[in-house]
């Protein structure tokens, strides 16, 4: 993009700029204000642009009566739970699959693929059925336990991608100095790939935490997570537009703010590795 | 030197046994093969037996291949998968193809397309369920902001609302996703553009290429794989959407947004008939698992 360009050409980017964010950013925003809005504004024709911000929505929903805390913290649990549990099964197939060239590799590796484009709703009755028949229904581990379907797919394929870009010498230079692989995964991989590690676990997260089709089947009203706590305003006397609004927009900061602190990494993390970015 | 003497010390270096390897990936292998094959055993012993859950716990007696029978002859395989594939060819190619354009904008030099860039990825970040929640909200025939702009304009739009309307509502479904992943693959195809050598353009240039040309025969085929990865990806999702479903339309008007998804859903969760659930679990795996393995021949053939 050396060339110089013209005014007029110039003038055209900065307008498709402008539409980018008014198409891509506006319905956020939009969204955000229906959680700040007074309730006689929601639907007002033409829309109401200037009004006095009110906090109730985020108040009824999170502070009294705040039936959407328990989801937040139910969100956090499981989503949390999801990336440890997924670790210890993750991290040592990784690192198999990216040091040691076994036959059938590749074929593990699509494998592994073919799961994260699995349909989930395919799975969905048998998995509801199944964990009441083990008494698992209700409890965040039936949700953790199925998450790691996501989870431990997408951690090896793009924790083998940060473990690939670790030089295989210094881990020789170890095993020369007679290192047992324990040594050798715990005081030279390890340390070496803790950001991936670190990247890896924070998509993941977000995976587990936009995931509602398992919670939908597996929570109960105690358990349930926030995207699938805030279905719970539909269906009831009409559709109660802000407190959606309050729950949804809590529910969509966290991977919102993960992606602002991971943007290096976004493209890579999409495309579970295969793609460097 | 401590290399050296480390080797003197031991000369017998220690051999990883073969089975190490193996060992390392199993427990991941083991911990998936029962998540998924459990549910994939029940749903083939099911598939083969009627079983409403609202009336019993259990099986309710075998009747062979009457739920496939069912799925097919209700037209709700057949229908549910012609909407399903019409919606994902679509939505993947105006991702695309809505994609690339931007890409190629987000590669000029202009001052605050940085800033443009990270915030552009946003709509990828939100739950699906919560873009459904966004856009239903956004659609609202009465007051909604779509149709206010769009009547504004000048455009007719149907009484019933643009989701509510069956020549309308996959449209409006689908323009909920295509606001969702084209960031995505702007943001991909934008990488993939970026490690484009500047030297090969510049020499097309000289020799006088357009920018037409320079797209589509120099920077198009230099990213083929990428795209591939990335349309395979999102065909799949498209393929398997149904919370978009859930939240927007449950399939409505008619069967006008019943997709794949959203058909398997309803069978099961909506009217319990777990036998013809399970059936069309069945039928959905073995299409998916075909797409799948096109896509994986040809996007991932060079894989190492």
């Amino acid at each position: 993009m050396a060339r110089s360009e013209t005014f007029s050409g110039r003038a055209f980017g900065y307008l498709a700029m402008l539409a980018l964010l008014v198409v891509f950013i506006g319905p956020i925003v939009w969204f955000v204000l229906l959680a700040i809005r007074p309730a006689d504004t929601f639907f007002a024709m033409p829309p109401v642009l200037r009004f006095q911000p009110s906090w109730e929505s985020f108040r009824y929903t999170f502070v009294e009566p705040g039936n959407n805390l328990p989801q937040l913290r139910n969100s956090l649990i499981v989503a949390a739970g999801a990336v440890l549990l997924n670790l210890p099964f993750s991290f040592p197939a990784a690192y198999a699959l990216s040091r040691y060239r076994l036959r059938g590799r590749k074929h593990i590796m699509l494998w592994y693929l073919g799961l994260l484009m699995a349909p989930p709703v395919a799975f969905l009755i048998p998995y509801s059925i199944l964990a009441s028949a083990a008494g698992l229904k209700g409890t965040y581990l039936s949700m953790i336990l199925i998450a790691q379907t996501l989870t431990v797919p997408f951690s090896v394929w793009l924790m083998r991608s940060f473990i690939d870009e670790v030089p295989v010498e210094l881990e020789e230079a170890a095993r020369i100095d007679g290192g047992g692989l324990w040594t050798i995964l715990t005081k030279v991989v390890l340390p070496l790939v803790t950001p991936g590690l670190i990247v890896t676990s924070m998509f993941a997260f977000v995976f587990s935490w936009n995931n509602a089709a398992f919670p939908l089947v597996l929570a109960n009203r105690a358990t349930a997570t926030l995207p699938v706590g805030t279905l719970q305003y539909f269906g009831t006397a009409g559709v109660t537009w802000g407190f959606i609004a309050a729950a949804a927009v809590a529910a969509m900061i966290p991977p919102m703010l993960i992606f602002l602190v991971l943007d290096r990494y976004v493209v890579r993390g999409l495309t579970f590795g295969s793609v460097k970015g | 030197m401590t290399v050296a003497l480390s080797l003197a010390a031991s000369p017998r270096r220690r051999r990883l046994p073969a089975a190490l390897p193996w060992l390392l990936i199993a427990p991941s292998v083991l911990l998936l093969l029962a998540l998924i094959l459990f549910p994939l055993v029940f749903a083939l012993k099911n598939s083969f037996y009627f079983w409403n859950l609202q009336m019993s716990p259990v099986p309710m007696g075998y009747i062979g291949a009457d739920n496939y029978r069912m799925a097919f002859s209700a037209s709700f395989f057949l229908g549910a998968l012609r909407t399903t594939v019409l919606m994902t060819l679509v939505g993947t190619a105006v991702e695309f193809l809505l994609g690339l354009g931007i890409a190629l904008l987000l590669l000029r030099n202009l001052r605050g397309m940085r800033l443009t860039r990270v915030l552009l990825i946003m709509p990828t970040t939100i739950a699906p369920i919560v873009v459904g929640f966004l856009f239903r909200y956004m659609y609202d025939p009465n007051g909604g902001l779509i149709p206010w702009l769009l009547q504004s304009a000048g455009i007719p739009l149907p009484a019933a609302g643009l989701l509510g309307s069956s020549s309308t509502a996959l449209w409006a479904v689908l323009f909920a996703d295509v606001w969702q992943w084209t960031p995505f693959f702007a943001i991909v195809l934008y990488a993939a553009l970026l490690a484009v050598p500047e030297d090969v353009l510049e020499a097309a240039r000289l020799d006088g290429a357009s920018a037409f040309k320079l797209l589509t025969h120099i920077k198009l085929p230099l990213i083929r794989k990428t795209a591939l990865i990335v349309v395979m990806l999102r065909f799949m999702q498209l393929f398997n959407t149904f919370d978009l479903v859930v939240v927007l339309t449950k399939g409505g008007p008619g069967a006008s947004t019943r997709t794949l998804g959203y058909s398997l859903y309803q069978a099961g969760l909506v009217d319990f008939n777990i036998g013809l659930a399970s059936a069309m679990t069945w039928l959905i795996v073995i299409v998916v698992n075909a797409i799948i393995g096109l896509f994986v021949f040809f996007a991932f053939r060079d894989l190492d």
